[in-house]
C-alpha cells in the first residue's frame, strides 16, 4: 500500500466541567471539595430508597449562563433523563443527566491564537482563528470518589451528586494544537462567567478525546479511538500527539486501527489499550419521571443574561483599542478576570494605559501576587508609570520603586521621595556635569569629534556616574551634543 | 366496646375533650392484634413498646393528636425498618422520615405497625410478600387485594384506626374493595412522595385506607401540600376536605363509562355497582353515559410503562450502601448478581426483566415511547369524560377477593385484576373506593368514583353522601 | 410488529439478575405471553398526542445548604464499612 503525502487526525471533546455553586445537584448537601469522607451526603445523593431529587436553581442558571456565551440556542423546555447502568460509585445505579432536550445546542468556541501552545501561537494553525463548532451542552450529577485497595475499594460520597456540565465538541478539530487551545479558549470562557474554576489538574475540568486518522482530503471518519486519563491541558496535546503518530503508524504498516478506549499515561508518555468496545452500552436512557420539564422561557433565560460578562474575545478588543496593549497582552488579562479587573482598576486614573499593562504584565505578574488581595493598591501602577513618562525617574530608577513598592506599599511619589530618586533635569545642573565631563575625557571628546559618534557613550556613564544615576539620560544627550559641536 | 372499632373522626372527638387517653386506644389494639393477628397477619412489624411510648407522650390538642396510623411498610419513618416486603431490605432501618410521615407526625399521630404489601409494592393480592401472606378478614382462604393488603385487612379487621398506603395502579382502591373499607388515591401531585419507596415514579400516590369517608378526608387533610423535596406536588394551598358534608348529590352528574362495564365481570359486583349508581339517581343526580375509549389498552400501557419506571427505581438495591448484601461476593459482578437475585422476589424480578426490556436498544421505540404516547389519549379520554360530567362512576375491581393461591402461576390474569384502577393512575386523577355491597357469600364490593384533577373534595362529598345513607361500613367481618 | 424473541438470561444480566434455569424457562413463558397482551398497542394510532405531563407546576431548588446526616447516620446501613468509606471488591475497569 502506497502511503499517501499527508495524513490528517479528526478530534472531538467531551469536556466535563464542576459547576461552581454552594449545593449538589438535586439535593442541599454542600458542593465542596475536601470535606471529611462521607459527611457531605444525604438520603437524596446516597440513593437511598424513597429519597427524590430536586434541580439546583443555580446550577441550571449557569449552563444556561454557559450556554449563551458560547452562543448556543437554549432549550426552551429542557428534560432530565435517567441514564442506567451499574456502578458502585452511582448511588442510583442511573444517572440523572440529560439525552434529548438538553438545555443548550449548538454554538462555538472560537480558538485565541494566543491560546494555543507558546511554540506555535506564530503558527498558521494558531493564526486562522478557526471556530470550533459545539453539539450540545448538557446538565448532571457527578458519581463518588473511590479509592482502591489490595482487595477492595472504598467509597466516599461527598461527590456524588455535584453538578457537572458535559460540553460536547464536533469533531472540528484537527491538530493538538487545536484541542489544546480549545480547552484553553473554554477556560477564559467558563472563568469570565465564574461557571467553574476549571482547573484540569484538580478534576474540575475533565475530558475525554476521540480521535482517528484518515488521509487528507478524504471525507469519511477512520474508526475513533477514545482517550482517558487526561489530567492536564498540556497532558491532552501530549497524548494526542503520541496518539496520532500511533494511529497513522499503524494504517501505513496496513495494521487496522480498533475501535477501543486508550488510557493516557503520562509518565510513559504512551497510550495504552482499556477496553475494547466489543458491544455498545445499552444504557436505555428515559425521562426522568421524578423531575418535571425545566421551562427556561419564564425567567431562568433571562436570570442568565443578566448574569452575562464581557466575552473574552470583545474584551480583548477593547483592551487593545482603548487602552493600546498588545495582542497578547489582552489575551492574558482575558484569561484572568481578577487581574483585568485589578488592570482596568490601575489604568482608569491615568492616560499611560499601555505602560501600565506592561508594569503589571511583566513586573507585578513575576512576583505572583494574588491581585484580589494585594495590598499594592492598582493606582499605584497608573502613579508609577506617569513618573517614567513625565521624565520624574528614569527606567533604572522606575525599577528600585517598583522594588520598594512590592516591600512596602505605598505611593510612588512618596517612595521616590523617601530613596531620594528623582530625576535631575535642571539643565544648569547637567551642563556642569557635562562640562566636567568634557573636561576629564579629552580622548573621548577628540574621538567623537573625528566621527566615533560612540564615544559620546563614555560622557555620558561620566555624568550618570557624578549624578548617583539621577541624571535626565534623554537631556544629558541634549547638552552634550551641543557642547561637543559647538 | 372496644376502642379500636370506633372511627378516627370519633376517636379524635372523645380524645380532644380528654375523655379516653391514646393509651386506651393503643391498649385496644394491641389487644385486636393479639387475638386476630395470627390468622390475618396485616403486619411485618409491630413495636408495641415505641406505640405506647408515644401515646403517653400524645399532645391531644393537636388535630390527630394520639390517633394510632398503621404505615404500609414501603414509607420511611425515621429509625424503623422499612421492609417492602422484601428480603433485599433485610436490616435496613431508614435515615429520615418521608414527608407524609413527618406531617401526620407533627399533626400529632403516633404510630403502630408497619403493614404487609406485595414485594415493593408489586402485585395485587399481598402473595407476593417475602414475610408472608395476609389473610381477607371477611375470608381467610382469601386474599385482601393487594398491594396495600395488609393496610386494608388491618383497618377492616379492626386491626388499626387507619392507615397509609400507595397506588401506583389501584394499590389502595383494589384492596379497600376487596376488604370492605375507603380507599383513596389522590390526584398525582397532591400529597408529597419524598420517603415513599418507588415503584413506578410516574404513577405513585400515598393515600389512606380508613373505615369512613370523613376519615380518608380528615387524613387527606393532614396529608397534602407542596413539598420542596418532591419536585412533582402540586403548589395549591393547604385545604381542609370535607369540612362542610353537604349530604347531597343534587345536580351531580355522574357519568357511567361504558368500558368499566365488561362481560367477564362478577354479575354480583355489576348489580351492586348499578345499584349505587342507581341510587345517586334517585337522589338528584344525572347519570350520563360516556365513553374512555381507551381502556382497553391500558393495561398493556401500564405495565410497560411502570416496568420501565421500576427497573430503573429498583436498580439502587445491589447490597452496597444499604440492605442485603450477598456472602463472600468473588467480585464486584457477583455482589450485585447475588445480592439481586437472593434479595428479590420472582415477581419483582419479571417485571424489573420487562421493565429492562421495554426500554432496550431496539425495544423502546415500540413498547416504551408507544406507550407513552398511549397514555397520552388515556388521559385525553378522562379529559373529554370530564367535559360532560362531574364524577366517573365505576367498579372498582371487576370481581370480589379471589382464594389464595388462584393466580400466582398466572400473572398476566393476574394483571388483568387492575383493569379498572390503573387508568387513572395513567391520567393521574384521584379516586376513591367504597364499599356498596356484599355478596351473597359476604364478600365486599367496591365502588370507585374518580374526579377530574384535584377533584378530591367533589369525590369526598359524593362518596360520603353515598356512605352516609347506607350502613356497609358499619359491617363487621367475620375472621 | 409480532412478539420479539426475547432473551431473558440477557436481559436479566443488563438488570444485574442470575436467573436459575427453571426461572428463565418460567420467565421466557410468562413474559412471552404478557409482551404478546402488549403488541396490542401497535394497533393504536398516535399520532400528535401531546406530552404526559404531571397536573403540577415545577418548583426549583434555591441554591442554599441544608443539613447532611452524621457520618454515622450516613454509614450506619452500610454492610461494610472502614475509614468512613463504604467497602465493596475491588473496582476494575
Amino acid at each position: 500500500m502506497s502511503s499517501p503525502a499527508k495524513w490528517e487526525a479528526v478530534i472531538g471533546l467531551e469536556v466535563h466541567v464542576q459547576l461552581h455553586t454552594q449545593t449538589k445537584m438535586f439535593c442541599g448537601c454542600i458542593n465542596q471539595y475536601g470535606g471529611a469522607a462521607n459527611s457531605q451526603v444525604c438520603p437524596v445523593c446516597l440513593g437511598m430508597p424513597g429519597s427524590l431529587p430536586v434541580p439546583n436553581e443555580e446550577a441550571i442558571r449557569k449552563t444556561i449562563l454557559t450556554g449563551l456565551m458560547l452562543g448556543c440556542r437554549i432549550a426552551p423546555v429542557a428534560r432530565f433523563d435517567r441514564k442506567n447502568y451499574f456502578y458502585p460509585d452511582m448511588p442510583k445505579n442511573y444517572q440523572i443527566s440529560q439525552f434529548e432536550d438538553p438545555l443548550c445546542a449548538g454554538g462555538a468556541v472560537g480558538l485565541d491564537p494566543f491560546l494555543f501552545p507558546k511554540d506555535l501561537q506564530e503558527s498558521d494553525e494558531a493564526k486562522a482563528k478557526r471556530s470550533i463548532r459545539l453539539t450540545r451542552i448538557h446538565l448532571e450529577e457527578d458519581v463518588a470518589k473511590s479509592f482502591h485497595y489490595e482487595e477492595r475499594s472504598g467509597i466516599d460520597f461527598n461527590r456524588a451528586g455535584t453538578p457537572l456540565m458535559e460540553i460536547v465538541s464536533e469533531a472540528d478539530l484537527r491538530t493538538p494544537g487545536e484541542a489544546f487551545a480549545f480547552l484553553g479558549s473554554l477556560r477564559q470562557v467558563l472563568l469570565s462567567g465564574g461557571v467553574s474554576s476549571a482547573d484540569m489538574e484538580k478534576g474540575q475540568m475533565r475530558c475525554d478525546v476521540n480521535v482517528s486518522v484518515r488521509p487528507v482530503g478524504q471525507k469519511e471518519f477512520g474508526t475513533k479511538v477514545e482517550l482517558k486519563n487526561l489530567n492536564s491541558i498540556s497532558g491532552v496535546r501530549r497524548a494526542l500527539e503520541y496518539e496520532i503518530g500511533r494511529q497513522i503508524g499503524a494504517v501505513e504498516k496496513g495494521e487496522a486501527i480498533q475501535h477501543e478506549t486508550r488510557r493516557w499515561d503520562d509518565d510513559a508518555g504512551a497510550t495504552f489499550t482499556m477496553r475494547t468496545k466489543e458491544k455498545a452500552h445499552d444504557y436505555r436512557y428515559f425521562p426522568e419521571p421524578d423531575l418535571l420539564p425545566v421551562r427556561t422561557d419564564q425567567g431562568l433565560r433571562k436570570a442568565a443574561e443578566s448574569g452575562l460578562p464581557e466575552l473574552p474575545a470583545a474584551l480583548q478588543a477593547r483592551l487593545m483599542q482603548e487602552n493600546g496593549v498588545t495582542a497578547y497582552q489582552a489575551s492574558v488579562l482575558a484569561a484572568d478576570r481578577v487581574l483585568c479587573g485589578y488592570y482596568e482598576k490601575a489604568a482608569a486614573g491615568t492616560k499611560h494605559k499601555a505602560a501600565v499593562a506592561n508594569w503589571i504584565l511583566n513586573d507585578f505578574l513575576a512576583t505572583q501576587p494574588d491581585p484580589a488581595t494585594s495590598p499594592v493598591r492598582p493606582e499605584f501602577f497608573g502613579e508609577l508609570a506617569g513618573l517614567v513618562v513625565e521624565g520624574v525617574i528614569n527606567s533604572a530608577q522606575a525599577k528600585k520603586v517598583f522594588a520598594e513598592l512590592m516591600a512596602n506599599p505605598a505611593s510612588p511619589k512618596a517612595i521616590v521621595e523617601k530613596l531620594g530618586l528623582a530625576q535631575i533635569s535642571d539643565v544648569g545642573a547637567l551642563a556642569a556635569f557635562c562640562d566636567e565631563a568634557i573636561a576629564a575625557n579629552p580622548r573621548s571628546v577628540e574621538d567623537y569629534r573625528s566621527g566615533k559618534s560612540n564615544a559620546i557613550n563614555a560622557l555620558k556613564g561620566f555624568v550618570m556616574k557624578k549624578s548617583q544615576g539621577k541624571a535626565n539620560p534623554t537631556q544629558v544627550d541634549e547638552i552634550l551634543k551641543a557642547k561637543l559641536s559647538a | 366496646m372496644s376502642l379500636a372499632h370506633e372511627t378516627l373522626a370519633s376517636l379524635r372527638r372523645r380524645l380532644s375533650s380528654k375523655e379516653i387517653h391514646s393509651r386506651d386506644i393503643v391498649k385496644d389494639l394491641l389487644t385486636e392484634i393479639g387475638t386476630r393477628e395470627k390468622t390475618v397477619h396485616a403486619f411485618t412489624h409491630i413495636d408495641e413498646k415505641a406505640a405506647l411510648a408515644a401515646a403517653e407522650k400524645a399532645d391531644s390538642s393537636l388535630p390527630l393528636g394520639g390517633i394510632p396510623i398503621a404505615l404500609k411498610d414501603n414509607l420511611n419513618a425515621l429509625g424503623d425498618p422499612c421492609t417492602c416486603s422484601s428480603k433485599i431490605l433485610e436490616g435496613y432501618k431508614a435515615p429520615y422520615d418521608a414527608t407524609a410521615v413527618a406531617r401526620l407526625r407533627q399533626a400529632g399521630a403516633i404510630f403502630l405497625g408497619r403493614t404487609n404489601m406485595d414485594e415493593f409494592a408489586m402485585g395485587s393480592s399481598t402473595e407476593n410478600s417475602a414475610l408472608g401472606i395476609t389473610r381477607n378478614p371477611w375470608d381467610s382462604t382469601r386474599i385482601p387485594g393487594g398491594s396495600s393488603g395488609g393496610s386494608a385487612a388491618a383497618v377492616a379487621g379492626r386491626l388499626a384506626i387507619a392507615a397509609l398506603g400507595s397506588d401506583t395502579g389501584g394499590s389502595i382502591r383494589q384492596p379497600a374493595a376487596l376488604c370492605g373499607c375507603v380507599g383513596l388515591k389522590p390526584t398525582y401531585g397532591r400529597i408529597s412522595r419524598y420517603g415513599l419507596v418507588a415503584f413506578a415514579s410516574s404513577l405513585d400516590q400515598i393515600g389512606p385506607l380508613t373505615r369512613t369517608v370523613e376519615d380518608s378526608a380528615i387524613l387527606l387533610s393532614a396529608l397534602a401540600g407542596h413539598d420542596p423535596r418532591d419536585n412533582t406536588t402540586d403548589l395549591r394551598k393547604p385545604e381542609t376536605f370535607l369540612s362542610k358534608p353537604t349530604g347531597s348529590v343534587q345536580g351531580l352528574r355522574v357519568g357511567l363509562p361504558k368500558e368499566y362495564f365488561l362481560p367477564g365481570m362478577s354479575p354480583e359486583a355489576e348489580a351492586a355497582v348499578r345499584g349505587a349508581a342507581h341510587w345517586f339517581e334517585k337522589n338528584g343526580a344525572t347519570l350520563v353515559e360516556v365513553s374512555l375509549p381507551h381502556t382497553p389498552a391500558a393495561i398493556a400501557v401500564y405495565y410497560i410503562l411502570a416496568t420501565a419506571e421500576a427497573s430503573a427505581n429498583l436498580a439502587r438495591f445491589d447490597g452496597v450502601r444499604y440492605g442485603r448484601r450477598a456472602v463472600e461476593p468473588k467480585d464486584l459482578l457477583d455482589l450485585y448478581h447475588r445480592s439481586r437475585s437472593e434479595g428479590f422476589g420472582p415477581e419483582v424480578k419479571r417485571r424489573i426483566i420487562l421493565g429492562t426490556f421495554v426500554l432496550s436498544q431496539g425495544y423502546a421505540d415500540a413498547y416504551y415511547r408507544k406507550a407513552q404516547k398511549v397514555r397520552g389519549l388515556l388521559r385525553q379520554d378522562f379529559e373529554s369524560a370530564f367535559t360532560k360530567c362531574d364524577l366517573l362512576l365505576t367498579p372498582t375491581s371487576p370481581e370480589p377477593a379471589f382464594p389464595l393461591g388462584e393466580r400466582t402461576q398466572d400473572p398476566l390474569k393476574m394483571y388483568l385484576a387492575d383493569v379498572f384502577t390503573i387508568s387513572t393512575n395513567l391520567a393521574g386523577n384521584g379516586a376513591i373506593s367504597l364499599p356498596c355491597g356484599f355478596t351473597k357469600s359476604n364478600l365486599p364490593i367496591g365502588l370507585q368514583l374518580i374526579g377530574p384533577h384535584f377533584g378530591e373534595e367533589k369525590i369526598l362529598q359524593a362518596a360520603h353522601a353515598y356512605e352516609q345513607s347506607h350502613d356497609f361500613w358499619k359491617r363487621m367481618p367475620p375472621v | 410488529m409480532s412478539a420479539p424473541k426475547l432473551n431473558v438470561a440477557d436481559v436479566a444480566g443488563l438488570a444485574r439478575l442470575s436467573l436459575t434455569p427453571d426461572e428463565t424457562t418460567k420467565f421466557t413463558a410468562q413474559l412471552s405471553q404478557i409482551l404478546a397482551h402488549m403488541e396490542t398497542l401497535g394497533q393504536i394510532a398516535t399520532g400528535d398526542v401531546p406530552e404526559v405531563v404531571p397536573p403540577a407546576q415545577p418548583v426549583l431548588r434555591p441554591d442554599m445548604p441544608t443539613p447532611s446526616l452524621s457520618v454515622e447516620a450516613a454509614l450506619a446501613n452500610a454492610p461494610a464499612q472502614s475509614n468512613d468509606l463504604i467497602l465493596v471488591p475491588k473496582i476494575v475497569e
